[in-house]
């Protein structure tokens, strides 16, 4: 987006554009009077048991709303696939789509609105307010927040006892983090602590760090414009923890050129100590990384100076061009696939037991959509169908509580954080960077994006 | 005769002129006019030229030609698939032109371009030279230099990726420890990361310029050293004021060839470091992709093509060069 | 060196591999001239009785054969080993032999659980379509202009020769969206469909320009006699022209195929389905999912086709890389 009268022209382009689409698709739905409805599955590649566990879901679903047809399309929030699909006709009527898009999508006219159908389904209310704001443009609607996370300290219990540390209680504090680091080092010859840099993970992760320190890198002002505010002493901290484990203790390992796959690579096959990572990165790292879960640890991310954890999500969304039969059975199918089970003892059931007979991971740590209350009697509820080390897992599941969620900024997210990649890297690969200088060009940039 | 053939002159092999209709076509009789003509045009093949032709027009049509001038157009406006593009004049011009990375890219790729000329230029001359004084096992020495050619680049760079693991385990770093150097950080380092890129580049490449000069080389006529040998030249004499002066022509080829070559290199900064560390080996084309196709809410295909219509001007000024200097020692 | 989009990169070296072909036919025959005496060289015979000189050879001889073996042997043999050794033993010791003996079992894992099977399958058939159409395109185009030659043949020459001052780069997003939204098909789109490779690919000059030329020094004779015995266009070119033309069909061949094997970006691009990738486009993304010592075998088992089909047909490949080897293998 180029500048403001560039915007308002895409803008009403793409109203036009979709008011003639909505028109042309009106009266959809087929022959046999069932309305069809094009939902998103899994990243293509998927294994086999993903695709299984979805098949008797749909057939449950379509048991129950015999006038909706199913279709599931492969969809993966990646690469240049959304504009593409949107264009090519081949997006999913739902789908979903990460906390740090949605604003973007909101502001180019991409997303249904579904404020009247979120207060009939009539949880409106009892969403966690922080989360609903992702989605949120004044007070109306845009999407279901279905599944959060917060940053958590992922760590290997193994290589803390080879390096003689007690994995049941884990660090609590950065400079505690910064020992633990340096003893897992120098006792098993293993990186202590590693730190995503590529790919936009360097500046989620700098993010995160500065959250957890109490910094933030923009102030949103409330009118559409964002001031940068990258050049705090919180991000300064967190850098120079980075540079102290580099230079000072060498307990970064000799890979700086990592992201969110190949980090957890190298944690599944006992090369990391610990990392900083999504509190649901377990799922992945047992299902496509092959970890040993006896392994596994994961504790909270350290706050200090009243700082807060970051976290974030995906909202399940429905294609901005679909017609009101389809929009109508999209909210049911969102409903049913996305929300009951966090709301309704039997549709978590059902739905932890269906994915628990495909080999799916149940129960890891996330953060409530809902309240808090609502989200723990849900654990209760899948007690028996859960097969994640949960008691691996205590220190995070007891501490999130304390911690303030942060959101993610909201202003050009992914073209900053991919700015703050090369502040990282840098840090990382340059004995000799100059942090403040750093920043400071950080800063200059990232306020040059936000005035576009 | 060489490729010249922007005027399509007869060729040597070719005698008579040859109107388009064949001649062997008897003049058709003269019946309705309106028809005559078509009909003309069929019977003296015309309609089965356009059908050997259909193919080609197809393909270069949708998937050259039309690309190219969409690529100028596109360069103007402003793309996103789902609106009716709209013109915006110059501006994707002056924003890439503002991008703080585009100089970083440039310098980048010069500085690979200018690695690669170090590193990968001079040494397929100095190994072809040797090898074409090597009398037995030619064929053999041939086919190992041109190994490394065949292995799928991907391959070899996520294999050199392994080699340039930075931990002192590293296999480069392990050999370096054998003569007593420190591990260095390969990759890792703002420093070294490309001229690891470079070398693994050269290491790819160097067997097809090997086998280039080789060729060129026994071109040389023997009458030449004969000439030199008379007159008393060294070996060290021949090579310099025979061979190399010989060899001009097609060293300048390769040179621009390369020059051309590294301005688009993609593969080796995208597989080895993502552009990092702290954008060390951003090149051009990895700007290009990443605003074409980096971000998931659709790409700026507008400024990725006004990037690529300013290269492409840079490159096809090469190309028309080295082109023209293929035309004039060719016929020379 | 390493653009990955073919058709019009490589057209740039045209002009080269044209003059290329007839010098390399001409040097050939040339080169063949001083064979009857032996092998003329910068070395001369007498320099060769010289002792110094002996020594000399003998020490580059040397050289020459270490340095070859290691740097376009070494980095094979080393892969073939860690093909079949345990990853902590590529780790710790790189280039120790098995201290921990030999892992057969990663080659089958690389193969079944990895897909390979599939990945290979797809590159063969994307390198089997993109030989296909490169060859209809640029011999029925080489025929048309060098040999049926209709009037407006030289503003096609000028049109295809154009192509080749034009770097792929350029075409790389207008290209791209022609896929997404290709003309005339309607909502359709070719994404993950093989043509999207395909047919791309065959949109190239060089190869038009290099039959184009093979075809013009072909003995007109041969065609008129055809067309007096009453051969049409079709005859003449099936039963006349192609036969007479297997060389240059086979450099063109060669060309094709180490084109598509080695393609990256734009498969990348138009293939975002892993089921119809090609090896060079999911090595890179399988790297992350699976150990190292399967990994390299994949990447080993990757490299044994090329390289088997390069020791196979190497007179093949190198004269061809004499000829437009600028191409950048």
């Amino acid at each position: 987006m180029k500048s403001p009268r560039t915007v308002a022209i895409a803008g009403l382009a793409a109203f036009a554009m979709v008011g003639a689409l909505a028109a042309c698709s009106a009266g959809g739905g087929d022959d046999s009077g069932k309305t069809e409805l094009r939902v998103a599955t899994f990243p293509p590649g998927a294994d086999a048991a993903a695709y299984d566990a979805f098949a008797e879901q749909e057939a449950q679903f379509e048991k129950a709303n015999p006038d909706i047809d199913i279709i599931g399309v492969e969809y993966e929030w990646e690469g240049p696939t959304f504009a593409v699909q949107l264009a090519g006709g081949s997006l999913p009527d739902v789908f979903t789509v990460p906390f740090t898009d949605s604003k973007t999508l909101l502001e180019n006219g991409q997303l249904m609105d579904v404020t009247d159908e979120v207060e009939e389904l009539g949880y409106a209310d009892k969403f966690n307010p922080i989360i609903l704001d992702a989605v949120k443009d004044g007070d109306r609607i845009y999407g279901f927040p279905r599944q959060a996370y917060a940053m958590g300290l992922h760590y290997n219990r193994t290589l803390f006892e080879q390096a003689g540390l007690d994995p049941d209680s884990p660090p609590t504090t950065w400079d505690e983090i910064r020992k633990a680091a340096k003893t897992i080092s120098e006792k098993t010859g293993k990186a202590g602590f590693m730190e995503m840099t590529q790919n936009n993970t360097g500046g989620w992760q700098l993010v995160a760090a500065s959250a957890a320190r109490g910094g933030s890198i923009q102030e949103d002002n409330g009118d559409g414009t964002y001031t940068s505010t990258i050049a705090n002493d919180a991000t300064k901290a967190a850098l120079e923890f980075l540079h102290d484990l580099r230079w000072e203790d060498n307990s970064l390992g000799s890979n700086f050129l990592l992201d969110w796959g190949t980090i957890n690579q190298e944690f599944a096959a006992g090369n990391i100590g610990m990392y900083s990572s999504g509190s649901d990165v377990y799922t992945a790292l047992v299902r496509d990384f092959s970890l040993n879960p006896d392994d596994y640890g994961l504790t909270v991310v350290p706050v200090e100076n009243g700082g807060g954890t970051l976290g974030g999500g995906d909202i399940a969304v429905v294609s901005p061009t679909v017609d009101d039969a389809t929009k109508a059975a999209a909210v049911t199918w969102i409903d049913w696939f996305y929300m009951q089970k966090l709301l309704d003892e039997d549709a978590a059931v059902l739905d932890a037991k269906t994915l628990t007979e495909s080999g799916q991971a149940i129960g890891t740590p996330l953060l409530p959509v809902l309240d808090r209350e609502t989200y723990e009697e849900s654990l209760t509820w899948i007690e028996p169908y859960i097969n994640v080390p949960r008691d691996q897992m205590t220190p995070f599941t007891d501490g999130i509580w304390e911690q303030t969620p942060v959101g993610e900024p909201k202003g050009k997210t992914q073209e900053i954080y991919a700015l703050l990649d090369t502040v990282v890297q840098a840090v990382l690969t340059d004995q000799n960077a100059d942090i403040d200088a750093l920043l400071e060009a950080a800063d200059v940039d990232a306020q040059a994006l936000l005035d576009e | 005769m060489t490729l010249s053939t922007k005027h399509q002159a007869p060729t040597e092999g070719d005698p008579v002129p040859r109107p388009a209709s064949g001649p062997m076509v008897p003049a058709p009789p003269a019946r309705r006019p309106r028809t005559r003509n078509l009909r003309t045009w069929v019977r003296g093949g015309g309609l089965s030229t356009l059908v050997f032709l259909a193919p080609m027009l197809i393909v270069f049509t949708v998937f050259s030609w039309s690309p190219i001038v969409q690529s100028v157009i596109m360069s103007l406006q402003e793309t996103n698939l789902l609106d009716a593009p709209t013109w915006v004049g110059l501006d994707n011009f002056v924003h890439v032109l503002n991008d703080p990375l585009l100089g970083t890219a440039i310098l980048n790729t010069l500085y690979f371009a200018l690695l690669a000329l170090l590193f990968g230029f001079p040494l397929p001359i100095v190994v072809a030279v040797l090898m074409s004084e090597v009398r037995r096992a030619k064929g053999f020495y041939s086919a190992l230099a041109y190994l490394p050619v065949v292995v799928p680049p991907v391959v070899a760079v996520l294999l050199w990726k392994v080699f340039y693991d930075a931990s002192p385990t590293g296999l480069f770093n392990t050999i370096l420890g054998w003569v007593g150097i420190p591990p260095q950080p390969w990759l890792q380092s703002s420093a070294t990361a490309m001229p690891s890129l470079v070398l693994e580049a050269t290491w790819a490449a160097a067997g097809g310029s090997i086998i280039i000069y080789l060729a060129a080389l026994l071109s040389v006529p023997p009458e030449l050293y004969d000439a030199a040998e008379v007159d008393g030249a060294s070996i060290w004499n021949k090579i310099w004021h025979v061979t190399l002066p010989q060899l001009r022509g097609i060293l300048f080829i390769m040179l621009i060839l390369q020059v051309i070559a590294t301005a688009q290199v993609f593969l080796e900064p995208f597989l080895f470091t993502g552009g990092g560390p702290n954008n060390a080996t951003v090149t051009i084309l990895l700007l290009i992709y990443r605003y074409a196709f980096q971000n998931s809410l659709g790409g700026d295909y507008g400024e990725a093509t006004a990037l690529s219509v300013m290269l492409a001007i840079v490159l096809a000024l090469l190309s028309w060069l080295y082109f023209k200097l293929t035309e004039r020692w060719s016929t020379s | 060196m390493t653009t990955t989009q073919p058709p019009v990169f490589e057209g740039v070296d045209a002009p080269h591999a044209a003059s290329g072909l007839r010098g390399v036919i001409g040097r050939r025959r040339a080169a063949r001239r001083p064979d009857e005496t032996g092998d003329r060289g910068i070395v001369s015979d007498h320099d060769r009785k010289n002792r110094g000189v002996k020594v000399g050879m003998g020490g580059v001889h040397f050289v020459l054969f270490v340095g070859l073996v290691i740097a376009g042997l070494g980095p094979l043999l080393w892969l073939a080993k860690s093909a079949v050794t345990p990853t902590q033993d590529t780790l710790r010791q790189p280039l120790a032999l098995w201290p921990n003996g030999i892992d057969w079992a990663n080659l089958p894992q690389a193969w079944n659980d990895v897909h390979i099977d599939q990945f290979f399958w797809n590159t063969i058939v994307i390198a089997a379509g993109s030989w296909f159409f490169q060859l209809l395109v640029a011999t029925t185009a080489g025929y048309a202009l060098s040999v049926l030659r209709p009037r407006y043949a030289p503003i096609l020459n000028g049109a295809i020769l154009a192509t080749l001052f034009i770097p792929a780069v350029v075409l790389l997003v207008p290209l791209y969206l022609t896929i997404v939204n290709p003309p005339l098909l309607g909502d359709v789109s070719l994404l993950n469909n093989y043509l999207a490779v395909w047919l791309p690919a065959a949109a190239n000059a060089f190869n038009i320009l290099l039959v184009k030329r093979f075809f013009d020094a072909l003995p007109r004779e041969v065609f008129e006699a055809a067309k007096t015995d009453g051969a049409g266009p079709f005859r003449l070119f099936w039963s006349i022209v192609l036969p007479m033309s297997k060389p240059i069909l086979g450099v063109v061949s060669v060309f094709a195929i180490i084109a598509a094997w080695k393609d990256f970006l734009w498969p990348m691009l138009v293939l975002p389905d892993p089921a119809v990738q090609p090896l060079s486009v999911r090595l890179p993304a399988v790297q992350q999912s699976i150990e190292l010592d399967v990994f390299l075998a994949a990447l080993a088992i990757s490299t044994l086709i090329p390289v088997v089909l390069f020791l196979v047909f190497q007179g093949v490949f190198l004269r061809s890389a004499g000829l437009g080897g600028a191409v950048k293998g």
